[in-house]
């Protein structure tokens, strides 16, 4: 049985078939981005030269084309129609020209204090029509409580749409402004993404492939079955540094609060654990100007690579953030961190003599010794990395917390170990471990973590349960799924009900029950009183299928 | 994307488990609502806006304002060193210049803690503004603070604390003491002999709503600021004038408490009372958060909002500009002597009776200060439980002459040999040197 993991890179699109035994096939081609699914192709017919396409039972997908469909623009037209009720201006989140604001309000219970307004609702939409928009984004504020409103929209909508994206349908996280923006570019690019779906399944079919399981990498650090992620296409976004941190998941053994560094050309990625687990976005990821509410894994990216060039401005020398040019080694003119590293006798890769001489002409030209240029250029890169990962630590350890127990019990994190990925891993890892004193490890195949990443990691979900015993009811938004329940439904209920959600969700994608992995990550319940009487709970919970891998590999 | 013109910090602290008691108006659920609606904006997402994690209070912080008997922890509790953590994390963010405003949404809350606490008054124990500006004078250097108390009842605690601080102007406007708890917070109530027309207090009328309040910031509070020049402004932000408010009997709305916001333009805000927790609390926070950060909140209204219904009557405008007439005099021409308090010898001495209502308990209490032309004077308090032990509190003030300085610590060791007392407490800000002895 093998699984397979591509990871369509800006560069590269690195692609491993994993057995049993371990790598049974590994491939690296070059990213064509006019026609991504080429380089797909292609590397999927090396894997199969190699790999017996019978054992195949599933290929894990990280792909950019959502990323680059949105930070490009190529996306099509959306209808967005909003109703927001008192707070601030909806119109301050105008996403689009054809943005629609419908009077009409439900409150933070869910109740509803003013009647969506059908007339407007009715113009909106035809100006929506007349505009030639085909998709549609429907958001009321406070829809996760109570989405009637949103349906009462998609309802009106019915037949002008190709595809509609209610609100509550991405998530029961709360966040109008951002569902706005989520909703959005869901349906922006919804065709594009499904084109390449049907594209995926046909090129499989093409290759004796049919019968594997196709799964898309999201960015919080799992996969979503292909037929689901057709509905929430914007779940894929961002997905590349969550395959380079599912890697190091897969190839090491993380059991401390850790530090992961994932060095590539241009940027270092940074990434922390607490324990053995990949610390997620509070809110949701930014793409373009807009902050949405795509779960993300949190990842802090610098502009510090293996191409960042070397400067020197007022006699410091300086490396990055600005890219010109490959190194030296590489046929670049401009030394950079490489090349460095070159000088050092850290790294052997590209034309070492050429790298060497470039090296030292650019040094006689600023007088100054190579030796002494390559430890300040190292030094500066390191120290860069090292201020931004302390700078991370802190501000993840002053993330607000809403209880005492919270505040009081909750541990500081404090890493104590550093896994280093990437191209200039091996070369830098001597640096960073003298600048930080702490333990650095740089895996085996580290160049292929991210393709080893993709190919292991598991399917995830999450879910947000709400239950108001006083109405008398239970729902679960992004489930779509509502029940009355009795004004005796508790917390231990609802945290039951919300992990027997989770796993029939998962049964529902076809995705073997999970129960090990399932945990509940927030859970609550408030007494609503009125005057001097309980009249009922406020039940809050949230579970998920905690991202990692499928097993781990070394 | 929304960009604050003010940066500004805001401090979330709901304890979430933590209550009085679970039918108590001050329980868990009472910021539940207000985070939901702050989420639910993305008000985290406007540029220049940022949520922050509370300190943890010391017990020196709070020992450096109160007298506690018999001692800080007895009387805190985790909740109220959080509370009180939020705040002084607040005044930080001011303070450094890394927030315009901060807005402590913390609880419980602290305005009916007085200068001496054996408990808890009104929901509150300690007195959270008071301990943040004596926290940023210790640290920051002797300041010039103005607290503006906009809670529906009157702020007796911080009014008790600052009573001889000349440097510290507190106004409170409240609903009429003769009509609500604390029962207190009239006119008359200047100061004391030291701080005479420092203390300002404004009772309105049941029924006030938007004009009467902003009246009143126009003619009263605007001009005295003006003239008092703080360095600092606080705002104690009680949100219970709110006319859902089940515990009170004003008309505010949410609209007019951003607009008072927006006038006062305080540097720090802290969330005192308010108990309509789902019609009121979500909105009035989220105004009171946009007109701090310089943001649009015109479209910021409570469901079922009906300005014309809540209007007051002219009877109660016209109450009003009466107090508008006469409450500035106060301060502009400060009474020759102060209300309460008789002078003996070098000592101007009160006796007093303060029930802890949420205890159910009478402390006596004689406060007297040491009358002296060359600092603020020497503070002493004796003060019984009921029929507990005695506790005895001494206090140098900031800026404290040798004299008034000696004198204190000939006092506390007068008072140690005597040995009348079971609990004694220095608290000395000249030299910061905080000491309690007793069992």
């Amino acid at each position: 049985m093998l699984l397979l993991g591509i990871d369509v890179g800006g560069t590269h699109t690195d692609a491993v078939a994993l057995g049993p035994k371990g790598i049974e096939a590994q491939v690296k081609v070059a990213t064509n981005h006019e026609d991504l699914l080429s380089s797909i192709k292609s590397a999927l017919s090396e894997i199969v030269k190699t790999a017996d396409p019978s054992r195949i039972k599933q290929l894990n997908l990280s792909t950019t084309l959502s990323t680059n469909a949105i930070v490009e623009g190529r996306f099509e037209d959306v209808g967005v129609i909003v109703s927001a009720g008192p707070g601030l201006d909806p119109h301050s989140f105008m996403i689009c020209k054809d943005f629609h604001v419908i009077p009409g309000s439900l409150d933070h219970r869910g109740s509803e204090t003013k009647q969506l307004n059908n007339l407007s609702l009715e113009e909106a939409i035809s100006s929506c029509r007349k505009s030639g928009v085909q998709v549609y984004a429907a958001i009321t504020k406070f829809s996760p409580r109570n989405p009637a409103h949103e349906k009462e929209m998609e309802l009106a909508i019915g037949d002008n749409a190709d595809f509609i994206t209610l609100g509550h349908q991405i998530t029961g996280r709360l966040n109008f402004p951002r569902r706005i923006a989520t909703a959005y570019y869901n349906c922006a690019v919804w065709r594009v993404f499904n084109k390449f779906a049907d594209a995926i399944s046909g090129t499989l079919e093409e290759m004796g492939l049919g019968h594997i399981k196709v799964n898309i990498l999201k960015a919080d650090g799992g996969t979503m079955p292909l037929p689901l992620s057709r509905r929430v296409p914007v779940q894929s976004i961002f997905s590349g540094p969550a395959a380079s941190v599912m890697g190091i998941i897969a190839l090491c053994k993380i059991t401390h609060d850790s530090i992961i560094y994932d060095i590539g050309g241009t940027t270092t990625d940074i990434a922390i654990f607490v324990g053995g687990t990949p610390l997620i976005e509070q809110e949701g990821i930014n793409i373009g100007s807009h902050p949405t509410l795509v779960r993300a894994l949190k990842v802090h990216s610098i502009g510090v690579g293996g191409d960042s060039a070397i400067s020197i401005l007022e006699g410091t020398v300086r490396v990055g953030p600005a890219r010109l040019g490959p190194s030296i080694a590489f046929g670049g003119e401009i030394p950079t961190l490489t090349d460095a590293l070159i000088w050092k006798d850290s790294c052997d890769c590209g034309n070492i003599g050429k790298s060497k001489a470039g090296f030292a002409a650019f040094a006689s030209k600023i007088d100054l010794n190579p030796d002494e240029l390559a430890d300040k250029a190292i030094e500066n890169a390191i120290d860069k990395i090292h201020d931004s990962t302390r700078e991370l630590v802190e501000e993840i350890n002053q993330q607000p917390v809403y209880t005492i127990h919270e505040l009081l019990e909750n541990r500081r994190i404090v890493p104590r170990k550093i896994y280093i990925m990437g191209g200039p891993a091996k070369a830098i890892k001597m640096d960073i471990f003298r600048k930080f004193r702490l333990s650095t490890e740089v895996p085996e195949n580290y160049d292929v973590a991210n393709a080893i990443g993709a190919a292991l990691t598991r399917t995830t979900t999450e879910i947000e349960l709400f239950a108001d015993t006083e109405r008398g009811v239970m729902f679960i938004p992004s489930l779509g799924y509502r029940e009355n329940v009795p004004r005796t439904y508790d917390l231990e209920a609802a945290e039951k009900d919300a992990m027997n959600h989770l796993l029939a969700h998962l049964g529902e994608m076809r995705v073997a029950a999970d129960g090990d992995n399932a945990l509940i990550t927030a859970s609550s319940s408030f007494n609503m009183v009125n005057g001097d009487t309980t009249v009922g709970r406020n039940i809050r919970v949230k579970c998920q299928i905690k991202p990692g891998v499928v097993r781990t590999y070394s | 994307m929304l960009k604050a013109e003010n940066s500004l910090g805001i401090i979330f602290f709901p304890a979430y488990d933590w209550a009085i008691s679970p039918t108590h108006p001050e329980r868990e659920e009472r910021l539940l609502y207000t985070q939901d609606q702050l989420r639910e904006e993305g008000l985290f997402d406007i540029e220049g806006i940022r949520e922050y994690k509370p300190e943890v209070a010391e017990t020196e912080d709070i020992e450096r304002v109160h007298f506690c008997f018999p001692e800080a922890e007895a009387i805190a509790t985790r909740s109220h060193y959080i509370s009180t953590g939020g705040a002084i994390k607040a005044a930080e963010l001011v303070m450094q210049g890394e927030r315009d405003r901060a807005f402590a949404l913390v609880r419980p809350p602290g305005h009916h803690a007085m200068k001496t606490v054996l408990g808890s008054r009104g929901f509150c124990a300690v007195n959270v503004e008071a301990i943040m500006c004596e926290h940023i004078r210790e640290k920051y250097g002797q300041k010039r603070i103005a607290i503006i108390d906009t809670d529906c009842h009157h702020g007796d605690g911080t009014q008790d604390v600052y009573w001889h601080d000349p440097d510290t102007l507190f106004i409170s406007m409240h609903q009429d003491g003769r009509t609500i708890f604390p029962g207190t917070g009239f006119p008359k109530d200047a100061g004391g002999p030291k701080a005479l027309g420092k203390n300002i207090n404004i009772p309105l009328p049941p029924g006030t709503s938007d004009a009467g309040f902003m009246m009143v910031m126009e003619r009263i509070v605007m001009p005295i600021l003006e003239d008092f020049k703080p360095d600092l402004i606080i705002n104690s932000a009680g949100q219970d004038n709110h006319f859902t408010d089940p515990i009170t009997n004003m008309n505010f709305s949410a609209q007019g408490y951003a607009a008072l916001t927006k006038m006062l333009k305080p540097h720090i805000a802290v969330l005192e009372g308010g108990y309509a927790i789902q019609g009121a609390l979500p909105y009035v926070n989220l105004g009171i958060s946009l007109a701090l950060a310089g943001v649009d909140y015109s479209h910021v209204c409570e469901p079922g909002w009906n300005p014309e219904t809540l209007k007051e009557s002219d009877e109660i405008m016209s109450y009003i500009e009466t107090l508008c007439g006469s409450i500035p005099d106060i301060y502009f021409n400060p009474p020759e002597k102060s209300n309460e308090g008789i002078i003996n010898g070098d000592w101007s001495v009160r006796h007093r009776n303060i029930f802890y209502d949420t205890e159910g308990f009478t402390e006596s209490q004689t406060e007297s200060l040491l009358l002296c032309n060359d600092c603020r004077g020497l503070l002493k308090v004796q003060t019984q439980k009921e029929n507990g032990p005695m506790g005895f509190g001494i206090e140098i003030p900031i800026g404290a002459c040798d004299k008034c300085r000696n004198t204190g610590y000939s006092i506390l060791e007068e008072a140690q040999v005597k040995s009348k007392f079971r609990y004694m407490q220095m608290i000395n800000r000249r030299e910061k040197e905080y000491m309690r002895y007793g069992f």
